[in-house]
């Protein structure tokens, strides 16, 4: 290919997984869903009833494996069956969302109804509201890792079947969302009501916010606050990773010969040697700016 | 994610025997059923290989259920992934060498593994969970048996060529991996907690696997030898049942469900 | 039936390979630092993930460059570094975006609580813990292990992927690629869950104590393994 095109092939790859990368990470957020929802399941245990969402659909990787392999597999039907790319995609992505729409319900049902002795009610207007809302978030998802894997199958010429590479995708978007993104949630939006910055203290464990701007605070109420820097990171991580990855073996392509492929491996071990470099030096800014949390003691061996 | 039950055996219910019974026998007499009527009758009986699915994801939920109740000390999903990993390797190695035995070479081969490994977490790594090369055991023999019974609903057949072709080589058996796997996984998961009921993890067993099996109906419009049409149908039909039955057991076990509403009261909840 | 003997005499060091893919994927899953729930609550060094789904993230990532790269090259130092770095990247990205989130959204500073001097900095650590936690964020020697295991994770796949591509059989190209990117699929499932449930779902990276109890984790992968890889190369040989 030229290599001009493989570039623009690879910016396209790049932005459709930004995109799926963020809506992910606010997926995740409405429904309240991987380690984080620890402390949602938590809280009622606590004496803390909450109107959160309660998405326990696996881990995040298993759940976006689940959507792209639904949505790679219908899509590469219809596809067979000669239908336009587009549509396909759209459709295969249609299903995969209204087959997750049936797992948040059953896991927000199901964990709360298993939650009778601390006396949670199952709140039916937050399965209303909120479960079209993941869905819409899923189907961007799904959307985007299948054109991202269509490329990947259809342009780039990789040699696995489309269902599979889109799996693969799935269980990424899902470990770096929960990685990343949700830490936000987590971390931060769940426990506003302690001074930022100042550690999270395990004794506060359960004690989450439960009361928004207005009325109780919701699932929704989480996406809008999260979609400000976690989403946006996460798609960032996302988008960084596919678009890398494919970078290396664009700019030095082995297929040429086997001194490219090489310089593709060099130009990835770079890479990730200016990352460490990039942690290090947000690891000494941090310690400089926030300082320590307690004066020494004993005099440093 | 959470971390899986608070330890000590999950109680209640139907015996697991029983569910052992239902989930090997159901799978294997599904999976032969599916292939030789197919054969002798037409393509449109290949949705009895995803009943056969279903039985072994049951059963597969209930295996789950028993060993995550003592705590793995990660999340429940972790079980699930390693159970549909063996599976899988089990299955395309059984219906690979079998012929017309690959079904239960398949279920062996996947068994073996599955109680090595367990026997492996508990004398090795030192889980310490007694029922642990049991539960290990089954799982890997619901995920092989899953595989299976879903493979012969997209073919019509468990025949090695064909599965390869329709299955292995468009890439689907990723759907079945993690759809199966999803099944065996997500019941358990989703119903977490100290008021767990059986009989409403193993509903919501039914219910996923029904739309596993209506996705196996999706990937059969590509076969010759197998309708997609029956399949789909009694999938959703299925999922239906299921999910409305759902539904009625979370309504029996919940504190209350109601439409709307505030948090319940500080004297309520003394 | 087909000739068992055969084919493994043929296929030998095949299986060897997808064995030794097996063990080191199951060792770099303990250089992964992990911190599980309370990592995301930033109540504990390391990524706020699982270990099985963040070894399973990078080690596909890994899989899907060195597939790629195999379908144009044939030297297996190639396809493996391949894998590496492409699972390499996936971490780092991944924990370089985690400390943003930790420092600027969180506003807590990396720091670990199981050693009081970061190994390759030789920074204090104990005094950055915040009150009531255990750690949190990524210190650069948690970062640091995390590539390594990432990489190793990434050589363990792409092995696997190439002893199945290589082993001989009968069957078409495009059968064999997906066979065998199934095959590694589940092999690699099977030992990311093993060493994970060896350190009990949380770890911070190479220094920390529970790093030592690695040699249990490989052995159990190994025998694990042995046993996939035979099936894996009798399935494939045998057609």
């Amino acid at each position: 290919m030229e290599p001009l095109m493989g570039m623009g092939v690879l910016a396209l790859m790049g932005a459709a997984a930004t995109i799926a990368g963020t809506t992910e990470d606010l997926e995740s957020d409405v429904g309240s869903q991987s380690n984080p929802n620890s402390q949602v399941q938590l809280a009622p245990q606590m004496m803390y009833p909450h109107r959160i969402y309660n998405k326990a659909i696996s881990g995040e990787p298993p759940s976006n494996a689940l959507i792209c392999a639904i949505g790679g597999t219908v899509a590469s039907v219809l596809m067979t069956a000669g239908l336009s790319v587009v549509f396909a995609i759209a459709v295969g992505a249609l299903i995969a969302t209204a087959v997750h729409g049936t797992y948040a319900i059953t896991s927000y049902m199901g964990r709360t109804a298993s939650q009778k002795r601390f006396k949670q009610p199952i709140y039916l207007d937050i399965i209303r509201s909120h479960t079209p809302v993941i869905m819409g978030y899923a189907f961007i998802t799904t959307f985007c890792i299948l054109v991202v894997s269509y490329i990947m199958v259809a342009v780039l010429g990789h040699p696995f079947p489309l269902a599979l590479i889109a799996f693969i995708w799935g269980i990424t978007v899902g470990a770096i969302g929960s990685s990343t993104g949700d830490v936000h949630y987590g971390a931060e939006r769940e426990f506003q009501n302690v001074e930022f910055g100042s550690g999270l203290n395990a004794a506060n464990s359960g004690n989450i916010v439960r009361k928004a701007e207005s009325g109780l605070r919701n699932g929704i109420d989480n996406s809008w606050f999260c979609a400000k820097f976690g989403g946006p990171v996460t798609g960032l991580a996302f988008g960084m990773t596919v678009f890398l990855s494919g970078w290396v073996t664009a700019v030095f392509d082995p297929a040429i010969s086997i001194t490219w492929g090489w310089l593709s491996v060099v130009a990835g071990v770079v890479l990730v040697l200016l990352m460490i470099i990039w942690n290090r030096r947000i690891e000494v800014a941090a310690r400089e700016a926030y300082g320590p949390y307690k004066e020494d003691e004993e005099v440093a061996a | 994610m959470s971390a899986g039950g608070a330890g000590g055996e999950a109680t209640g219910g139907i015996p697991q025997n029983k569910l052992i019974a239902v989930g090997v026998l159901g799978g294997l007499i599904a999976a032969y059923a599916g292939h030789f009527l197919v054969q002798a009758a037409g393509p449109a009986f290949a949705f009895i290989g995803a009943l056969g699915a279903i039985c072994a994801i049951v059963w597969g939920c209930a295996a789950v259920r028993r060993v995550a109740s003592y705590g793995l000390g990660t999340g429940v999903p972790s079980i699930g992934m390693m159970a549909l990993g063996m599976g899988v390797v089990a299955s395309l190695f059984g219906l690979a060498v079998g012929g017309i035995a690959g079904p239960i070479v398949a279920f062996i081969t996947a068994s073996i593994i599955g109680l090595v490994i367990g026997a492996l977490a508990n004398k090795v790594l030192g889980m310490g969970i007694p029922i642990m090369e049991q539960s290990m055991t089954e799982i890997a023999g619901a995920g092989a048996l899953t595989i299976i019974g879903l493979s012969v609903a997209m073919t019509g057949t468990f025949m090695f060529d064909a599965v390869l072709e329709t299955v292995v080589a468009t890439g689907y058996i990723a759907v079945i991996f993690i759809a199966g796997g999803m099944a065996i996984l997500h019941p358990f998961n989703a119903n977490l907690g100290p008021d767990e009921q059986q009989d409403r993890t193993l509903t919501t067993g039914v219910e996923k696997a029904a739309i596993a099996m209506v996705v196996a109906g999706i990937v059969a419009t590509v076969s010759e030898d197998a309708s997609a049409i029956p399949t789909i149908m009694i999938g959703l039909a299925l999922w239906y049942v299921a999910f409305r039955k759902y539904v009625e057991l979370v309504n029996r076990d919940a504190y209350k469900v109601i439409g709307t509403g505030l948090l319940p009261t500080e004297e309520e909840l003394e | 039936m087909i000739d068992i003997a055969g084919i493994l005499a043929e296929n030998i060091l095949y299986i060897v390979m997808v064995t030794l893919g097996g063990m080191l994927i199951s060792w770099s899953v303990h250089f992964v630092p992990v911190g599980g729930a309370p990592a995301a609550m930033a109540q504990a060094t390391g990524i706020g993930t699982g270990t099985v789904q963040l070894a399973a993230g990078a080690g596909l990532t890994g899989l899907v460059t060195a597939g790629a790269v195999m379908n144009v090259s044939d030297s297996f130092a190639l396809v493996v570094a391949s894998g590496a770095v492409g699972a390499m990247i996936m971490i780092a990205v991944t924990m370089i975006v985690g400390t943003l989130v930790y420092v600027y959204g969180v506003g807590v500073p990396p720091a670990s609580a199981k050693v009081d001097y970061d190994p390759i900095t030789k920074d204090r650590q104990d005094l950055y813990v915040s009150q009531g936690t255990e750690g949190h964020g990524l210190p650069t020697v948690s970062y640091v292990s995390g590539v390594i295991g990432g990489a190793l994770g990434g050589i363990g796949g792409a092995t696997i992927y190439y002893s199945l591509m290589n082993t001989s059989t009968g069957l078409s190209q495009s059968d064999l690629v997906a066979l065998a990117s199934i095959f590694a699929v589940g092999i690699f499932f099977v030992n990311a869950v093993i060493p994970s449930y060896n350190i009990g779902g949380t770890i911070e990276g190479f220094h920390d104590p529970k790093f030592k109890k690695w040699p249990k984790a490989v052995f159990a992968s190994f025998v694990a393994t042995l046993m996939c890889a035979f099936v894996g190369v009798l399935a494939i040989g045998g057609l």
